[in-house]
């Protein structure tokens, strides 16, 4: 049996804001069909660690590889294979949730978009607000339509920064129940959590981030 | 684990004892009205008081901030002296004028500017309210048992004031400006300030009554007639309309007529919105003020992209809702697709990029030639700005962009399509202006012409794809000295973006070096507003070089360990 390429590589990555270290010697290794889960309070580093990764931000030192490829955000190579949902997620207000997917589906060539869009709308819950425009939504409505734009697109690494956010019950059930069927459909997941509940049956490695420490510190406590 | 903690933890755990139940708290006050003999408050003194703590948080008298900045205020006297004098020279000449084209202007340009501010005050009246409340004035003072009408009698007053002042001061530089005298320019002034005014208070009249038709309706016709007046401008100098025009003083008379009217029409609306003042709902009121809030945040940073941007959320959210189309084609045309729909989506866009056309025939017309291409193209990056919302949201935050496979460059181009395929449109109809309409304006054979139309267009749209891909200010960035204190360069150059554009393109055509010059710099911008050198990438590219060097180095100047002799025992 060949051996698996893992899907994403980071080593040794350290990233600090000023004095601050936030992360420092990060390494992680995610293989498909593997999803690892950052944890920890505010502040430890999470969303830090996940900006790296999909290239928002710059480590100061480290690598981050996607598929041997070194990411850089506006590759288009990584944006064909990152599907990402972390806070900066725009939408144009001009354009209504159904079309929002519809044109993603087609810029990632997907001939027949309309099976895919009508599936992925019904699996958020957004049919009755398919033509109303993104302003007009609530958060908890937004938090769906920027779920369903990672999921109406290829991808091979799913990158979700504290994805049960703004959602409710339901909606934590459904992307808990997503979020497994991907794993075990092959893909790779990276993502930061405060649900317990969805950690531990989504993830197949839990990382528990310790914090932040000033450089001058003498102990790196992340984990 | 630290020595402190490991000790810590080794320490013996004191005993653990249940809380103690807290005894219940003694409140013997409920605000209920039997509890207090509740006096109704006094607007006037609740006024009075906000004003009291305003002013007791200020740390400078007026007088000590302006001698604070004594540089800024120096430079306000000298610039406006400067100004001043221009304006007046320019009168002086102006007003010998005796060609067809300055008579036009004289006679109608400030019609045409009176009912462009009237329609401009109904649009500002319409987007803020006209009278509106802050969101803490909402909270603490709309929702208490106090009559309304005291609270905001000034709100009402200070924007009718403004409407009418402001009215007043563009038209009468305008007219002044036309060549009209000034004692003329002022009546001029005169009618379109009261006019203002009072089709501002008529808009704070019926804000209770939230119906909006007869504003909108009024503001239509206003916008309406200043670009009819602007096309028979255009028309009359041009010498293809022939029209009577009315003597100065006999317009002067007109303007009085109308100054008297509006006085009229502004002592009866004030005192309709005056008597409704308590009806307004709170929403109302707060609306505008989150409005303002909103715009005056990003006009501190002097972001006007952001300020658009509110603008253009604020009127999607009333829209709501909308008819959903399927889309067309895979990859970027997709993207072209629906910026090509979009254009249908919002009809209303087309009017500014209209109006912009009659900005070459206007200059050429009144004797502007030389300044044509640069006024043109302003003009052009105004009215193509909304064409570009796709390129707007993809710019301004990563997260979208991200989710598209295509490189920046691929992205932009995709995204600039439909506004050249626009820009190509505008300079078709607008090259006959790059001829020369009139004996006034420069001449040009028809090649060149077209050219220069050209090269204006592209400059109109070049501007305006690097205004809406404009960048926050970053506060991070190392700052620049000024007398005002630090300022990053970014505030500053975010004020010319665009213009830069529009000077640096148009100047081969102003300076009369050819057209071609001006192409050539077009492809030049073009090849720059794409992305094709992107900062960011190449400074991520050049650290990660930087980093592997580094860490290779760090390998390489390592001392060899020695292997350990391998002990055998013996």
């Amino acid at each position: 049996m060949a051996k698996k390429e893992p899907v994403l590589s980071v080593t040794d990555l350290k990233k600090s804001f000023g004095p601050v270290v936030i992360v420092s010697g990060f390494s992680l290794t995610v293989y498909p069909g593997e999803a690892v889960a950052l944890t920890g309070r505010n502040g430890a580093g999470k969303s830090t660690i996940l900006r790296c990764i999909i290239g928002a931000d710059h480590p100061d030192s480290g690598q981050v590889l996607v598929d041997s490829v070194p990411v850089l955000e506006t590759d288009p190579r990584i944006r064909k294979s990152v599907a990402t949902v972390i806070d900066d997620l725009d939408f144009f207000p001009d354009l209504s949730v159904v079309e929002h997917l519809d044109l993603l589906a087609r810029a990632h060539g997907i001939p027949d978009s309309d099976d895919a869009v009508d599936e992925v709308l019904r699996e958020v819950q957004l049919v009755p607000q398919s033509g109303q425009l993104p302003g007009t939504l609530s958060s908890g409505q937004r938090r769906r339509l920027a779920l369903a734009t990672a999921f109406v697109r290829p991808r091979t690494l799913l990158v979700l920064d504290e994805p049960e956010q703004r959602l409710d019950t339901e909606g934590v059930e459904w992307l808990t129940q997503r979020l497994i069927a991907e794993r075990d459909r092959g893909l790779a997941i990276v993502f930061a959590s405060h649900e317990p509940a969805l950690v531990e049956r989504v993830a197949t490695k839990v990382i528990n981030l310790k914090g932040a420490m000033y450089e001058s510190g003498d102990e790196q406590e992340s984990a | 684990m630290s020595k402190k903690a490991r000790k810590k933890a080794t320490e013996p755990q004191p005993e653990l004892k249940p809380l103690a139940t807290p005894e219940p708290a003694q409140y013997n006050f409920f605000f209920l009205p039997q509890d207090i003999d509740a006096q109704p408050a006094d607007e006037r003194d609740l006024h009075d008081l906000m004003k009291l703590w305003r002013h007791g948080r200020a740390t400078k008298s007026i007088w000590q901030a302006i001698s604070d900045g004594y540089v800024a205020l120096f430079s306000l006297v000298v610039l406006g002296a400067m100004v001043g004098n221009v304006i007046y020279e320019a009168q002086g000449s102006q007003a010998g004028c005796e060609s067809t084209a300055c008579l036009t202007a004289k006679t109608l340009l400030p019609t045409a500017t009176t009912f462009a501010c009237w329609g401009l005050s109904l649009a500002v009246s319409g987007l803020f309210g006209p009278i509106l409340a802050s969101a803490a004035e909402g909270s603490w003072l709309m929702a208490a048992p106090v009559s309304r009408r005291i609270l905001l009698r000034g709100r009402l007053i200070a924007p009718v004031v403004l409407a009418g002042v402001i009215s007043f001061a563009v038209t009468c530089l305008v007219g002044g400006l036309s060549g009209l005298s000034w004692a003329l320019a002022a009546v001029a002034g005169g009618g379109a300030g009261v006019g203002a005014a009072a089709l501002m208070a008529l808009a704070g009249a019926v804000q209770s009554t939230e119906r909006t038709r007869l504003i909108r309706t009024v503001q239509a016709a206003c916008s309406f007639a200043a670009v009819a007046v602007l096309a028979l401008v255009v028309c009359v100098a041009a010498g293809w309309l022939s029209v009577p025009l009315p003597e100065p003083a006999q317009l002067g008379i007109a303007q009085v007529a109308a100054m008297v009217v509006g006085a009229v029409g502004l002592v009866a609306a004030m005192g309709v919105a005056l008597r409704r003042l308590d009806d307004i709902r709170s929403a109302r009121l707060l609306s505008g003020g989150s409005l303002v809030a909103g715009m005056q945040g990003a006009m501190f940073a002097l972001d006007f992209g952001l300020v658009r941007d509110i603008l253009v959320e604020r009127n999607a959210v009333k829209k709501g809702y909308v008819r959903s189309t399927q889309g067309r084609g895979l990859g970027v045309m997709a993207l072209i697709w629906r910026d090509f729909e979009r254009l249908f989506r919002s009809p209303k866009q087309f009017i500014p990029l209209l109006v912009s056309l009659f900005v070459p025939y206007a200059a050429d017309a009144l004797g502007a030639g030389q300044l044509n291409p640069f006024l043109s193209g302003m003009a052009l990056m105004i009215a193509i700005i909304p064409f570009m919302g796709s390129l707007r949201v993809l710019s301004r935050t990563g997260g979208l962009a991200r989710s598209f496979p295509f490189a920046t460059t691929a992205l932009r181009t995709a995204l600039m399509a439909v506004p050249t395929a626009l820009a190509l449109v505008w300079a078709a109809a607008a090259t006959p202006a790059f001829v020369g309409i009139s004996s006034a304006g420069v001449e040009r054979p028809v090649p060149l012409a077209v050219m220069a139309s050209l090269a204006v267009a592209l400059a109109g749209m070049l501007a305006g794809v690097r205004w809406v891909t404009a960048k926050k200010v970053d506060f991070n960035a190392p700052m620049m000295a000024t007398e005002s204190g630090a300022v990053p360069p970014t505030l500053i150059f975010n004020i010319f973006r665009g213009f830069d554009v529009v000077a640096v393109v148009t100047a081969p055509l102003i300076l009369n070096w050819g057209p071609s010059w001006s192409l050539g710099l077009a492809a030049l911008v073009f090849v720059l507003v794409r992305g094709t050198f992107n900062m960011d990438d190449m400074k991520a590219q050049s650290e990660q070089l930087k980093r592997e060097q580094e860490e290779a180095k760090a390998r390489t100047a390592q001392p060899k360990k020695r292997r350990a002799p391998v002990r055998t025992g013996r």
